[in-house]
């Protein structure tokens, strides 16, 4: 028998979920808010939390009302309980109780499962998932790279200062291999989600296009920063030669007061503005403070705090015998070195923090990325980004809270006591762990909201179809759209090649005319969909669906052509062919009528009974488009 | 013009782009003018121009000093070979205007030869130090009182959003988009998706309540679906399927994202396949040479949709192109001429294409940039600023004259913020302000599409 208890959610009492504004008027700040969420327990509530025994009724006795208890699985036990009961609903499990929450699982935390791994999942919990993840042997660029290619072939050809043509995308090409086969795939996803806030970009004509030595150890600074702290990631960023290259305070000198020159501000401003505190100030929920009365955001630095903090990054250069001199291959992709006779000596006031003078270069340093972890921002800031990178474009501020605590405490622990962390703020492990297992992205009540999800990113539906599909993976070089997915014809967006320091789209991107923009919401994956890229995707999709895709010459005509094994079995069934594809692409969500029109369009396609063989495969390739290019799809929930 | 309006808005567009524009002024006498065609092209300079090395002070007592403060720079010039920024290759102004700047004379580097061409001829005006401003304020007045300063300032992409929609980062209407409502509802277009076009990717500037900003790439390239295409495995009878999967618009898809993702998906085959109907029908395809930069082939779209006007059904269009690269804190000797000719040269191969097309009177294109730079140097480069400089170009601009201000390239004079960062002397709103009375918006509208316009004693300048 069950005692009765109070179960209250922290995700929520959902009102209708969006606000039904009218566009605002032309004088009114357009910064939308997010959508009006009410939470049944304050945010700042501490959770209570149980460990799970033998019996859940056991451990709930003499828990009160103001208890908030974390995933309690499925409807069957809460039955029993009383009308004092605030019951909404089903909580969530610890493991996934069907496959189709494997996949949804997985599809936040990979960049898309096999059906091998939605079965491997099965057996296990999402924390114990996590942590063999945890665990599991990073797969870095830069190494295999260098044993590939020689220091001089990556660098320079006979042609002066061009790459050797194998050489000239290497570390696009690893990079690509490493999120479609590595086995790390979480980290691999954290990275990626990385590179799109600790931005760099060897988009040709930038100058790190001819310098894949220095993109891959950036690449690497990410895979391996990724289970680690935030605080360390900003210090090895700040060290990196691409960050210095692309962020132009490579040899950044002093300020001098006889010529007025001074030091480059680019790093200093976007270290702050994109890296760490952002533009306004913050709540602990990421949503603006208001200046009192006015209602306006505050904005949280001034142009003095620039050009204060870009006295720090002066006098940094290769790790070479001099300044101004590149003596060895090594040196542009080693760690950079500061050379404190060309670090400024002057004081340095940023952010209410004063470097006294003559402070050494690399305690200046030490000191400011010191400043940026511990500012109050830094938390809600990265937190809801790695949010909307991960999960859903608009968490609620609860949500946004409950990570950024554990980014800032650097310890999340389980409901079955696992704690994640070491207590460092900026604590990788448990940013991950909170934004993964809390019950916002693990509940389904939460996903059947109409504002949760995001816009699946372009490059992720491509790589999710290899990966699903099983495709073979390998001789990324020659695949025209692996060289350069940027354009709006084709992908729309290729890892590491934005066009600048602000990634594809911004995280606040509301789009103009859309629904979401009128309910307060951001969209920043809307940024890139378009007339245009929206059309190149489908193309891009569609022609590696029809096995198709675009090579340049001497090609293994293997690589990349999914054998659809277990579709073909069932195609000539287009019911169960659907079931399979929703299952393995939508994790069971595709909507009836967007099912109901692909079927029409299925039993419209060229069959001939003749060739059964070719048909059912045209078939299974159509029902993949279809399926890849439907809203059902098109949104992550 | 035909009668008939095909009338393509997306399903969610928060307001009937036929009525109710929120903004409009209600119970308005005199509508917008529509008559003939008019077009204006929004060049936009991402990253912030350095309007210093730009438009270049000439007279030696200001060539001189300028030379003295930005030695560092001069001297990277001078390493890389390039002697566009000596005195005597520069290339003089002589403005109708020049008494106002008492002695004071400008230039511009060889680069910019074909803008200065123009100038001379009449085709191009200079307008000096704009940029965001709320209201007209002194040095003083500003550090005394910060909140008049425009939001975020020196921040890339909130001061891109600024000049396109003076607002920050966020916003969802830009000042073309409201130009284009006002036009749309006025009658100008058959077409509503048409007003609004971008080769130069998405924007908030060409974002309106009714319109949003139609994504154009080179008209070889194809929006085509390859399953409607001529290389699809399918049949016509699936086609029709697939067109309808596509094209399904549903509102009963319960998530608001897919709900916005189905309409995008539905309006971009309706509305590309009405643009590639429209442009096939072209009778004398437009002959002008265009280079072959990023820029280039932009503008060459651009003037290849005015040549459509007639089958696109339009008398009132808003285009936005970009070019990048100007955000030089470093490699600035190395990078900013390179830039400056592939401007120059695209700017006027498209002014030839106006002419070309008999259109001369009817296109005005005008330069756009997050701001422009510090006069101090940062060693090989430049860092943020705030006012710059830009260029007006077309037949009905009043050419030859430089409007605004060109402050002193020194420092500590009135209009410094610091380190030779411009306070604005001409505001956003005055800037796009001239620009949509010529393109036919009453007064009333105009300051509806610019909110603060009425902030400026003189809301708009006479260059058009």
């Amino acid at each position: 028998m069950r005692n009765s208890f109070v179960v209250m959610f922290i995700a929520a009492l959902f009102s209708n979920g969006c606000r039904s504004d009218v566009e605002a008027p032309p004088d009114e700040a357009a910064a939308p808010s997010p959508p009006t969420f009410t939470s049944s327990a304050p945010s700042t509530a501490t959770p209570t939390v149980l460990t799970e025994g033998t019996s859940d009724a056991d451990q709930l006795v003499g828990s009160s009302a103001n208890d908030i208890i974390l995933g309690l699985g499925g409807a069957d036990s809460l039955s029993g309980g009383d009308g004092d009961d605030l019951l909404i609903g089903d909580g969530f499990a610890l493991s996934p109780q069907t496959e189709e929450e494997a996949n949804r699982f997985l599809q936040q935390a990979t960049f898309g499962p096999d059906p091998d791994e939605i079965n491997a999942m099965m057996g296990q919990s999402y924390e114990d998932w996590i942590t063999a993840q945890f665990a599991v042997t990073p797969t870095l660029i830069l190494p295999a790279m260098l044993a590939e290619f020689n220091g001089t072939t990556l660098q320079l050809t006979g042609e002066p200062g061009r790459p050797k043509y194998e050489a000239i995308n290497a570390a696009s090409d690893a990079q690509w291999l490493a999120m479609l086969a590595g086995e790390d795939q979480l980290r691999q996803r954290v990275a990626f989600a990385l590179s799109q806030i600790l931005v760099i970009s060897h988009r040709v004509p930038n100058a790190l296009a001819d310098h894949q030595d220095m993109v891959a150890a950036y690449m690497d600074v990410l895979i391996d920063g990724a289970f680690g702290n935030y605080r360390d990631l900003l210090e090895e960023v700040t060290y990196s030669p691409a960050m210095a290259i692309y962020l132009t305070y490579l040899r950044n000198r002093p300020e001098d007061p006889d010529t007025g020159q001074m030091p480059d501000e680019n790093y200093a401003r976007e270290i702050m503005q994109l890296f760490s505190i952002g533009l306004i100030a913050l709540n602990p929920d990421g949503t603006p403070k208001q200046a009192g009365g006015s209602g306006s955001a505050i904005e949280v630095y001034t142009n003095d705090d620039v050009t204060g903090l870009a006295k720090v990054f002066t006098g940094l250069s290769y790790d070479s015998s001099d300044f101004d001199d590149v003596v060895a291959f090594e040196n542009f992709y080693r760690r950079l070195r500061m050379y404190e006779d060309f670090h400024s000596p002057a004081e340095k006031t940023f952010l209410g923090t004063v470097i006294p003078a003559g402070t050494s270069g690399a305690a200046s340093i030490d000191l400011a990325l010191d400043a940026l972890i511990d500012h109050p921002n830094t938390a809600p800031f990265v937190s809801k980004q790695l949010i909307q990178r991960l999960v859903t474009s608009n968490p609620t501020p609860a949500y946004v809270a409950r990570v950024s605590q554990a980014f800032r405490t650097g310890y999340y622990r389980t409901l079955l006591g696992t704690q994640f962390g070491d207590g460092r703020p900026g604590d990788m492990k448990a940013t991950i762990a909170a934004i993964l297992l809390d019950d916002e992205a693990r509940d389904s009540v939460a996903a059947d909201n109409p504002a949760f999800g995001r816009v699946r990113e372009p490059i992720m539906r491509w790589v999710h179809w290899a990966r699903a599909f099983e495709a073979p993976a390998f001789e990324p070089e020659k695949h025209y759209i692996m060289v350069d997915a940027s354009a709006p014809s084709d992908l729309g967006q290729h890892p590491f090649k934005s066009p600048s320091v602000f990634n594809f789209f911004r995280p606040g991107y509301v789009a103009p005319g859309t629904e979401s923009a009128a309910a307060g919401m951001v969209a920043p994956e809307l940024q890139i969909t378009n007339a245009s890229s929206i059309v190149g995707y489908a193309n891009v999709i569609s022609l590696y669906a029809l096995g198709r895709p675009q090579r340049f010459a001497n090609f293994d005509p293997t690589s990349f052509v999914a054998p659809y094994t277990d579709q073909l079995a069932i195609a000539n069934d287009i019911d169960a062919l659907l079931d399979n594809l929703d299952l393995l692409l939508t994790h069971g969500t595709l909507s009836d009528e967007t099912r109901d029109l692909i079927a029409d369009f299925l039993n419209a396609a060229p069959y001939n009974s003749n060739d059964v063989q070719a048909s059912n495969k045209l078939r299974v390739q159509l029902a993949v488009i279809a399926i890849m290019t439907s809203p059902d799809y098109l949104v992550q929930r | 013009m035909t009668t008939r309006r095909l009338f393509l808005k997306s399903s969610l567009a928060t307001a009937g782009a036929a009525s109710a524009l929120s903004w409009l002024p209600h119970g308005r006498v005199l509508a917008a003018d529509t008559s003939g065609y008019r077009a204006l092209v929004c060049v936009f300079l991402v990253g912030g121009m350095d309007n210093f090395d730009t438009v270049i002070p000439y007279d030696t007592l200001s060539y001189d000093r300028y030379a003295e403060i930005r030695a560092p720079l001069l001297a990277n010039y001078a390493a890389a070979g390039v002697t566009s920024r000596l005195r005597n290759n520069l290339r003089v102004l002589s403005p109708i205007n020049s008494a106002t700047f008492a002695g004071r004379q400008f230039a511009l580097p060889a680069e910019l030869s074909p803008i200065a061409d123009l100038f001379d001829s009449g085709a191009a005006a200079i307008v000096g130090n704009v940029g965001p401003l709320v209201q007209e304020a002194t040095r003083t007045e500003l550090e005394a009182d910060p909140t008049l300063l425009p939001p975020r300032l020196y921040s890339h992409n909130d001061q891109q959003s600024v000049w396109q929609s003076l607002e920050p980062e966020g916003s969802r209407f830009g000042w073309g988009g409201r130009f284009a409502d006002t036009m749309n509802n006025a009658g100008a277009n058959d077409i509503f998706a048409f007003s609004a076009i971008t080769p130069g990717g998405n924007n908030v500037f060409l974002s309106g309540e009714g319109v949003q900003p139609y994504q154009v790439g080179s008209f070889e390239s194809t929006t085509e679906h390859l399953l409607l295409s001529d290389t699809s495995p399918l049949n016509d009878q699936s086609k029709q399927a697939f067109r309808a999967l596509i094209a399904a618009n549903s509102r009963r898809l319960d998530n608001i994202l897919e709900r916005d993702v189905d309409a995008i998906q539905a309006d971009a085959l309706a509305t590309n396949e009405a643009f590639s109907g429209a442009i096939a029908n072209v009778a004398d395809p437009l002959a002008t040479d265009f280079p072959d930069t990023s820029i280039g082939r932009q503008l060459k779209t651009v003037a290849d949709t005015i040549n459509a006007r007639s089958q696109l059904g339009a008398s009132r269009q808003i285009f936005y192109v970009r070019q990048g690269g100007y955000d030089t804190h470093s490699s600035q000797a190395r990078d900013l001429p390179r830039l400056h000719t592939q401007l120059a040269e695209g700017l006027a191969a498209f002014y030839q294409a106006t002419q070309d097309m008999g259109v001369g009177l009817d296109v005005v294109t005008f330069t756009a940039s997050d701001f422009g730079r510090t006069l101090a140097i940062n060693g090989d480069g430049t860092d943020h600023g705030w006012g710059g400089h830009h260029f007006v170009i077309g037949d009905s601009v009043r050419g030859q004259r430089i409007y605004g201000t060109i402050p002193p390239a020194d420092f500590d004079h009135a209009l410094d913020d610091g380190g030779g960062r411009l306070i604005p002397s001409v505001s956003v709103q005055q800037y796009a302000g001239t620009m949509g009375s010529w393109f036919g918006l009453t007064s009333s509208e105009r300051r509806g599409a610019l909110p603060g316009s009425d902030n400026f004693a003189e809301e708009t300048l006479t260059f058009l």
